[in-house]
C-alpha cells in the first residue's frame, strides 16, 4: 500500500491555509471593535489626558491580535480540509475518501489502488493558496472607526459639560409666592359652599380672574377668558381652581348610589351564564356527564337562588340526587331550576321595557306578584316539562308525555286544513287540525330538546339510523345548541 | 490480477459494449450509459418514451452484445402470470405414465424485455415482482432460481394511456432507473435514416459474457465511498419526504410520498459504476448528482397539487438535489464553520 503521508501533508497544508485565513478574518473583526473602543476612548481625551493617545492604538492592536489568535486557535477538521482540497484541485473527492478509508477496518483491495492513485495525483500538484480570503463586514467598515479615532486624536479635546445638582432649596422669592398662594387657598376655603353641592357653577359664577398669570384684563362672563384660560404660557399652577373642581368631584364620589355600576356586566345575566354552563355541560351528546361539573353548576345555581330566586330548592334537590348517585334526577332538577331562572329573567327583562305591550303588562303583574299582591295570571307562570296552556282554557292538566311516542303512535294526529285566499296575491290560510290543533302550542324549548337529543342518541346507538346520516343528525342538534 | 488491471478491464469492457450498442442506436448516449450502469449495478431499467424512438431496438442490441440469453414478452391485457413465469403441464413418459413437468416461461432468461409493460393487468405485472427482487420465482410452491445475471428491461408508452394499467409504486420501486427516451436531434435523425435505409446491415459483436458481468458486479461493490458522499445521497432521499423536518418547500408542497431506501441504494450503486466506468476508485458527489434524476424520478409520488400544477418530477428532483447540497453545507466556506 502506498503510504498516505503525501495526503496527510496536503491536508495539513490546507488546514494551515484555513487557519491563516481564519486569523485574517477574525483579526479584522477584532480590529474593528478595537477601533470603535479606541474612538470612544479618544472622545474622552480631555478626561484621560495623554493616556488616551496610548490606550487607543493599543486597543486596536489588542482587538486585532485577539481576533487573529481566536482564528488560529479554532481547529480545522482534517475531513473538511480534505474536502476543500478535493474541490480546489478537482480531485473528485479522492483525498477525502482516501483519508477516510486508508485505515478503515472494512477496506477492500480497491482502497489500496485508490490511495495509490490519490498519492500520485497529490504529488503531482503544484502547491498554491487554495483558500480564498473572505473579508468580513467589519473589515469593510474598519476605516471608519480608524478615521474617526485619528480625527479625535488630532482635534482638541472635547470638554464635556460639567453637571451640577440643581439647588432645590426654596429662595426668598419662592417663599413669597408660596405665602401668597397659601393665603389665597385659605381665602378660597373660607368661602361659603353653594346650596346644592351637585350644582355646577355657571360660567358667570366662575372667577377666571383669580388664576394668576392669565389675562388680567378679562372680566367675569367674558367667553374669551375661557380660551385665554387654556393658554399655558406664562402660567403658574392654579391650585385654587383645582381644589374648587376637586371639591365637586369629591362630593360626587360620596354619593355612591348615583354613580354608575361599572363592575356589572349588563350584557351577561345570571341566567345566561348558568345556561351557557349547563349547555357546555350537556353538549357533546355524551352520556357520561361529569358529576363534578354537575355538582359545581348546581352549587352555583343554589347560591344564585339564595340571593333572590325561587329555584334554590330545585338546585338543592338536584344536589341531593347527585349525592345519591341519581344523575337523571339531578339533571331534571337542574332543568326545573333553569326554567325558573329563565322565567325570572324574562320577567326582569319585561320590567326594563325591553318588550312592549303585553310583555310590559306581564312585567307589571310580575312585579306586583313579587310585592305580594294578586294578579298572577296563567301566562305569568312558567311551565314545567310536559305542561302548557290550552288556548283560552288556562293551564293544561294533560301531560303531553313522550313527544316522539305520540307521533309514532298516531301518525294522523296532526293535519293541516286551509282554503285559498283571493286578493292581490293568492295564498292559503291554514290551520292545524286534529289533536295537535287542540294541544298547547307552547313548549319549553329546553324541556323538549333534551328529550329529543337523548332519543336521537338512542336511535343512533340502536343503529336505527343509517350510518351516513349520523354526522348530519348530530350537526343538526349541535346547531340547535348553538342557537 | 492487480486492482488497476481489474478496473482497466472494466473500463475497456464498458466502453466496448457501449460502442457496440452505438453501432445501432444513434444518439441517446446518456440513455445507453445509464442502461449499462444499471446492468452492472444489478438493477433493472424502465424505459419510457413514445413509439418509434428505438427503445426496443436498444435493448435487443444490448442483448446481442452480451453472450446472454434473451427473451421478449409483449405485454397485453390478456397476458397471464403463467405466461411469464411458466406453468406445470402434464407430460407422458415412454412408459405411458403421466406426470407434471414445469414448463419455464420467458422470465427464465438473462435479459428479459418487457415491452409495453403497462398494457398488462396489475396481476400479470406483479408476476415480475419476485423475480426482479429475489432473482427467483415460485411456481406450485417450488422456488425456482432465475439465471444470473438477471436483467429486466421494460418499456412503456407515456401516451395512449387508454386501456393501460399504470405500474404500482411497489413495482416502480424495483426498477433501479427510469429513463426517458426523448426525440432525436435533426443530425441524429439523419444518421438514423442513413443507417436504417441502406442495404448493409450492422452486425453487433458479443463483447461480454455472463460470468464477466457477475465479476464486474463484485468489483463494483468494492468501490469505497466517503461518508460525506454517502450522507449527501441520504440527504437527497430524505429531502424527497415532505414529513422530514429539513425538506425543502417544493417537497412539502408537491410531494405525497418520497423515495424509499432503494432510492439511496440506487444512488450509491449507480455512483460506484459511474466512478469505475470513468476509471475512478471512489464515488464522488458529482456521481450522486448525475444519477439523482434517473434514480428518483419514479420514486417521488406527487400529491394532488403537484399533479394539478403539472410539476415535472425531473425538475422537482433537481431542486431537491440543490436543497440537499445546501443542507449538507458542502458549498460553504470551510473556515466559516
Amino acid at each position: 500500500m502506498a503510504h498516505p503521508q503525501a495526503i496527510e501533508v496536503l491536508v495539513r497544508r490546507v488546514a494551515r491555509q484555513v487557519g491563516v485565513r481564519r486569523a485574517e478574518h477574525w483579526g479584522l473583526r477584532g480590529a474593528f471593535w478595537g477601533a470603535l473602543l479606541a474612538a470612544a476612548v479618544l472622545a474622552f481625551k480631555a478626561v484621560l489626558g495623554l493616556a488616551a493617545l496610548v490606550l487607543a492604538p493599543a486597543l486596536v492592536l489588542l482587538g486585532a491580535l485577539a481576533g487573529a489568535a481566536y482564528g488560529l486557535a479554532s481547529r480545522v477538521a482534517p475531513r473538511d480540509a480534505a474536502r476543500l482540497a478535493d474541490r480546489a484541485f478537482g480531485l473528485a473527492d479522492r483525498v477525502a475518501t482516501a483519508l477516510e478509508w486508508a485505515d478503515h477496518p472494512d477496506r477492500t483491495p480497491l482502497v489500496d489502488a485508490l490511495v495509490a492513485d490519490t498519492v500520485a495525483r497529490v504529488l503531482a500538484l503544484e502547491p498554491r493558496q487554495i483558500v480564498r480570503r473572505v473579508i468580513p463586514l467589519e473589515g469593510r467598515w474598519l476605516p471608519a472607526p480608524l478615521l474617526a479615532g485619528l480625527v479625535l486624536a488630532l482635534a482638541p479635546a472635547i470638554h464635556l459639560p460639567t453637571g451640577t445638582i440643581l439647588d432645590f432649596t426654596p429662595s426668598a422669592e419662592q417663599e413669597q409666592h408660596e405665602d401668597r398662594a397659601s393665603t389665597e387657598m385659605t381665602a378660597e376655603r373660607s368661602r361659603p359652599l353653594p346650596r346644592d353641592p351637585l350644582k355646577r357653577p355657571s360660567f358667570e359664577e366662575r372667577d377666571f380672574a383669580q388664576r394668576t398669570g392669565t389675562g388680567s384684563g378679562s372680566t367675569a362672563g367674558d367667553l374669551s377668558a375661557i380660551f385665554k384660560d387654556t393658554a399655558l404660557s406664562n402660567q403658574r399652577p392654579d391650585f385654587n381652581s383645582f381644589l374648587k373642581k376637586g371639591d365637586e368631584r369629591l362630593r360626587l364620589l360620596e354619593q355612591v348610589d348615583r354613580l354608575p355600576d361599572l363592575q356589572s356586566d349588563f350584557t351577561t345575566t345570571q341566567y345566561k351564564m348558568v345556561f351557557r354552563k349547563s349547555k357546555s355541560l350537556m353538549s357533546g351528546l355524551s352520556p357520561d356527564i361529569s358529576p363534578q361539573k354537575l355538582r359545581e353548576l348546581l352549587d352555583e345555581m343554589e347560591r344564585l337562588g339564595r340571593k333572590g330566586g325561587n329555584w334554590s330548592s330545585d338546585a338543592s334537590e338536584g344536589m341531593d340526587a347527585l349525592e345519591g348517585g341519581q344523575t337523571d334526577r339531578a339533571l331534571e332538577a337542574m332543568q326545573r331550576a333553569l326554567d325558573k331562572m329563565r322565567a325570572m329573567e324574562e320577567a326582569g327583562r319585561s320590567g326594563k321595557s325591553l318588550r312592549g305591550g303585553r310583555e310590559n303588562e306581564r312585567g307589571a303583574r310580575g312585579r306586583e306578584r313579587a310585592r305580594g299582591g294578586e294578579g298572577v295570571g296563567p301566562e305569568d307562570q312558567d311551565f314545567g316539562e310536559g305542561e302548557g296552556l290550552l288556548p283560552g282554557k288556562g293551564r293544561s292538566t294533560m301531560p303531553k308525555g313522550d313527544p316522539t311516542a305520540r307521533v309514532r303512535g298516531n301518525p294522523y294526529d296532526v293535519g293541516v286544513e286551509g282554503e285559498s285566499r283571493r286578493g292581490r296575491k293568492d295564498g292559503y290560510d291554514t290551520n292545524l287540525t286534529g289533536r295537535a290543533g287542540s294541544m298547547p302550542s307552547r313548549l319549553m324549548y329546553l324541556g323538549v330538546v333534551g328529550q329529543y337529543r337523548k332519543m336521537m342518541e338512542d336511535a343512533i346507538t340502536r343503529e336505527q339510523v343509517p350510518r351516513d346520516y349520523h354526522d348530519q343528525i348530530r350537526n343538526y342538534f349541535q346547531a340547535l345548541d348553538e342557537r | 490480477m492487480s486492482q488497476d488491471a481489474r478496473v482497466e478491464t472494466f473500463v475497456t469492457a464498458f466502453e466496448a459494449l457501449r460502442a457496440e450498442v452505438e453501432k445501432v442506436i444513434v444518439g441517446h448516449r446518456e440513455i445507453i450509459t445509464h442502461v449499462l450502469t444499471s446492468m452492472f449495478a444489478g438493477g433493472h431499467v424502465l424505459l419510457e418514451g413514445v413509439p418509434g424512438l428505438g427503445k426496443t431496438l436498444l435493448i435487443k442490441t444490448l442483448a446481442e452484445g452480451l453472450e446472454l440469453s434473451f427473451s421478449r414478452v409483449q405485454f397485453t391485457p390478456d397476458l397471464m402470470p403463467a405466461d411469464i413465469i411458466g406453468t406445470n403441464i402434464i407430460v407422458e413418459d415412454g412408459d405411458g405414465r403421466k406426470h407434471f413437468q414445469f414448463q419455464q416461461g420467458p422470465i427464465f432468461a438473462h435479459i428479459l424485455l418487457s415491452d409495453e409493460i403497462n398494457r398488462a393487468t396489475p396481476k400479470t405485472q406483479s408476476a415480475l415482482l419476485e423475480g426482479m427482487q429475489e432473482g427467483a420465482v415460485t411456481v406450485g410452491g417450488v422456488s425456482r432460481p432465475l439465471p444470473a445475471p438477471f436483467f429486466v428491461l421494460a418499456t412503456q408508452n407515456p401516451i395512449e394511456m387508454e386501456g393501460t394499467y399504470p405500474l404500482p409504486e411497489a413495482q416502480l420501486d424495483r426498477f433501479l432507473f427510469k429513463l426517458r427516451v426523448r426525440y432525436p436531434a435533426i443530425d441524429e435523425l439523419n444518421a438514423i435514416i442513413d443507417r436504417t435505409t441502406r442495404s448493409q446491415q450492422v452486425t453487433v459483436s458479443r463483447v461480454m459474457s455472463g460470468p464477466t458481468v457477475l465479476s464486474f458486479r463484485e468489483l463494483i461493490r468494492e468501490v469505497p465511498i466517503a461518508s460525506h458522499v454517502r450522507d449527501f445521497a441520504s440527504t437527497i432521499v430524505m429531502a424527497t419526504h415532505p414529513s422530514w423536518a429539513s425538506s425543502p418547500e417544493v417537497t412539502r408542497r408537491f410531494v405525497r410520498y418520497g423515495a424509499s431506501p432503494r432510492g439511496a441504494q440506487a444512488l450509491v450503486l449507480g455512483g460506484k459504476v459511474r466512478a469505475l466506468a470513468e476509471g475512478r476508485y471512489n464515488v464522488s458527489v458529482e456521481d450522486i448528482k448525475a444519477l439523482a434524476t434517473p434514480a428518483l424520478r419514479h420514486r417521488v409520488i406527487l400529491n394532488f397539487e403537484g399533479e394539478a400544477e403539472g410539476v415535472d418530477a425531473d425538475t422537482l428532483v433537481g431542486q431537491v438535489v440543490e436543497a440537499a447540497e445546501a443542507i449538507t453545507a458542502s458549498g460553504k466556506e470551510v473556515f466559516l464553520r
